[in-house]
């Protein structure tokens, strides 16, 4: 992964520097609360319910073990033992003190960590596929390109001060991970016939109360152009984005309000005058960064364990012997490009806690397992779990038991327990309803396994408000909470995705009551079960059959 | 009001802004000078720019003016004042950097309206040289503000050895 230079540590030491300062005039009254908040808020720091929250930049999902354990001392010495890991591969810490939190920039310094741009109206943390450079299916790595963002990102000139915050997600693979239709911009690492490589450029997705599905702005774009070109995109957002009224300040209103073809055309226009000027780069530059992105050391083919086993190893019969370990496998782990060695899921989503939460000795250990199993490395996931991305084949048995004990093996990876879920009126002071009680609330009443594995990979997405952090609109099932005179109620919707068919999800009728939800799900999943062909996804069939049949099962019942 | 302009505060401020409703005949036009010039809108300036010999060369913008419209004629112009009605109010950092590095604008530019002091290295960053403020600030803070960072990620991004 990419290594600090000194250059990167100068830079971050004045920021927090910076920070400090800015925190001192506003506790010695110099600075008022108003203008406090923009200078907070673009370093991660928000006021919510019950005290600040902060957010901690993990730059495209990638994380060191180093980096690892000191978000646990941070949880440990500064909060409640806990982080919560968020939907745009983020750490988020709910309880720190206002005066401690120039301290805990300075302790995350040390390791090169930071939450610069992690709130406000600017560009925040570009995320990514977090199986990069391990996974089969993948055109180019999407990374060097994701740090080569972050830097020219950071504090940048001129779009500090956009209109509302802004969003970019890359994949380098013909999976989409890193669900970029549904960002402000979404790059696609291509390459053309004449095997040059380039990015496919989406502009104007997005959740939140007006959902769209990006489009697309350039079909292939030479990958040197990258940083002028989105300059020129973000050049015209910012001129032309609207400012008085929140709710239409995104990038995706103005491009659905000029229409695509004539946005490209201001972007055209911009990126002529532009695109030698400002915001280049060297191919030099380019290699440079790709350089700190090395594969893993090669393993080759499955290495025959027996002869190595010492008890600690397993060989391949052996462990899939267990059926445990088997069930775990087959739902938790991904082949990894090299065969030798296997992609590995950590599910946050273990039973009686708040999904992606993981407390401070979890980290501890995930930072031992990451260095004894794994690189050195760790991944954090947009469905809001952890990813070792290089496990011997031979080390997953011993890795498995190890993960059990600290509970990070709940073998339900994309089940349905497998929950998105934002932290809502818990925590979120936008909230109109609970969503961590209807998280336990589904998760108590789904908790066989046997029943899950039965039914599939079928997401469910939980967002407490139309803000839509928990992105309702693309999972299987979504989940808005709504509020109907001072009553939490939660309206549903069916049939989104957010992988390569993105789609948004179709409302399925009035709102349920907050007791009523996980029976409302248990209807639709019966219904999905009844009409389902063999092997066709919740999504699918949603497409084939419409909404109707299963309306009519969970409103039948619940009438 | 009171303007920083390469680093120290100054008094020497003479320019007249004359707004759109009063007539470039006005007494207060007419008291303009070589040494007390005038500062029009774009699209007065635009319209003035008709007649060979108008002779104003500072021009204030508003933040939707587009400034691509000033490109022929920034020879002409001195001082051109971007208005940042809130600072939170990002288009004149764009108005900026525009006018410097696509349009070479080597005139000054001025920051005017909510300039506050946290902003400013982002201004000078975008080619922002001098700045107006609505109440005197604390010069010694200002130089902290704008001496805080020895390096930046752009314009030379990635590299180690960028500067
Ligand atoms: S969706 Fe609404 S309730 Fe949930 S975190 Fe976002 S703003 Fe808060």
């Amino acid at each position: 992964m990419y290594n600090y230079t000194e250059y990167d540590r100068d830079f971050l030491k004045s920021r927090v520097a910076e920070f400090r300062d800015q925190t001192e005039r506003r506790l010695s009254g110099e600075l008022d609360e108003e203008e406090y908040k923009q200078l907070r808020l673009r370093n991660g720091l928000y006021l919510q319910r019950q005290a600040y929250m902060l957010r901690v930049a993990i730059p495209y999902g990638m994380l060191s073990s180093v980096q690892m354990k000191k978000l646990a001392h941070i949880a440990r010495v500064y909060d409640k033992g806990y982080g919560h890991i968020t939907t745009r591969q983020n750490i988020q810490y709910n309880w720190p003190e206002l005066e401690q939190v120039p301290d805990i920039l300075a302790e995350l310094a040390d390791v090169d960590m930071h939450a610069i741009q992690t709130s406000g109206n600017c560009i925040r943390n570009t995320t990514t596929d977090p199986l990069a450079g391990a996974i089969g299916d993948e055109v180019d790595d999407p990374r060097p390109w994701c740090e080569l963002i972050r830097q020219w990102s950071t504090l940048h000139p001129e779009f500090n001060w956009l209109p509302r915050k802004f969003k970019i997600a890359v994949t380098g693979a013909l999976s989409d991970r890193a669900a970029i239709q549904v960002h402000d911009i979404g790059l696609r690492l291509v390459r053309n016939e004449a095997g040059a490589s380039g990015f496919e450029v989406l502009v104007g997705g997005g959740l939140g109360r007006t959902p769209y599905i990006g489009q697309v702005i350039h079909e292939f774009l030479p990958t040197q152009h990258l940083l002028t070109y989105l300059a020129a995109i973000l050049r015209v957002y910012n001129l032309e984005g609207r400012r008085d009224n929140l709710y239409k300040a995104r990038i995706k209103i103005l491009v659905n309000a000029l229409g695509i073809d004539t946005f490209r055309e201001k972007v055209d226009q911009q990126w002529a005058r532009s695109r030698d000027t400002d915001d280049t780069f060297t191919a030099e530059q380019f290699s440079a960064l790709k350089a700190q992105f090395p594969t893993a050391p090669l393993l080759g083919t499955l290495q025959t364990t027996v002869e190595l086993d010492n008890g600690s190893h397993k060989g391949p019969d052996q462990m899939f012997s267990n059926p445990l370990f088997n069930q775990w496998y087959q739902t938790n782990t991904r082949p990894h490009r090299d065969s030798g060695r296997r992609i590995v899921y950590l599910s946050l989503k273990a039973p009686g806690v708040p999904a992606g939460d993981i407390t401070a000795d979890q980290m501890d250990k995930v930072a031992e397992l990451a260095e004894r199993f794994s690189e050195s490395e760790i991944r954090s996931t947009h469905e809001q779990n952890l990813v070792l991305a290089h496990v011997p084949v031979d080390d997953l048995f011993k890795l498995w038991s190890e993960l059990k004990a600290v509970r990070l093996a709940t073998p339900n990876l994309g089940k349905l327990t497998d929950m998105i879920v934002c932290p809502g009126l818990d925590y979120c002071s936008l909230a109109n309803a609970g969503t961590l009680e209807i998280h336990d609330q589904i998760y108590q009443r789904f908790d066989d396994l046997d029943y899950l594995h039965e039914l599939g990979d079928v997401s469910i997405k939980i967002s407490g408000c139309m803000n839509a952090c928990g992105h309702h609109h693309v999972g299987d099932i979504g989940i808005l909470g709504v509020d109907k005179g001072g009553v939490e109620w939660y309206q549903l919707t069916i049939g989104g995705h957010a992988g390569n068919k993105a789609a948004l999800g179709q409302r399925l009728g009035k709102a349920i009551a907050k007791s009523d939800v996980a029976d409302a799900i248990g209807h639709l999943l019966e219904a999905y079960i009844a009409v389902r062909e063999p092997e066709e996804s919740f999504h699918d069939t949603v497409m084939r059959l419409g909404t109707t049949p299963f309306k009519e099962k969970v409103y039948a019942t619940a009438a | 009001m009171p303007l920083l302009r390469n680093g120290h505060l100054v008094t020497d401020n003479p320019w007249i802004r004359l707004e759109d409703d009063v007539p470039t005949t006005s007494p207060a036009a007419n008291a303009a000078t070589v040494d007390a010039p005038l500062l029009v809108s774009m699209t007065r300036f635009l319209e003035l720019q008709a007649h060979t010999n108008s002779g104003v060369s500072g021009v204030f913008l508003s933040p939707e003016d587009d400034v691509q419209l000033l490109s022929e004629h920034l020879h002409r112009i001195q001082v051109i004042v971007i208005n940042f009605p809130k600072y939170t109010d990002g288009r004149g950092y764009s108005q900026a950097r525009m006018l410097r590095e696509q349009f070479h604008f080597a005139g000054e530019l001025r920051a005017s309206g909510d300039v506050r002091p946290d902003q400013l290295l982002f201004m000078a960053r975008a080619g922002i040289d001098a700045f107006e403020f609505a109440e005197t600030p604390d010069e010694k803070q200002i130089k902290q503000i704008l001496a805080r960072f020895q390096v930046n990620y752009q314009p030379s991004y990635a590299l180690p050895v960028a500067g």
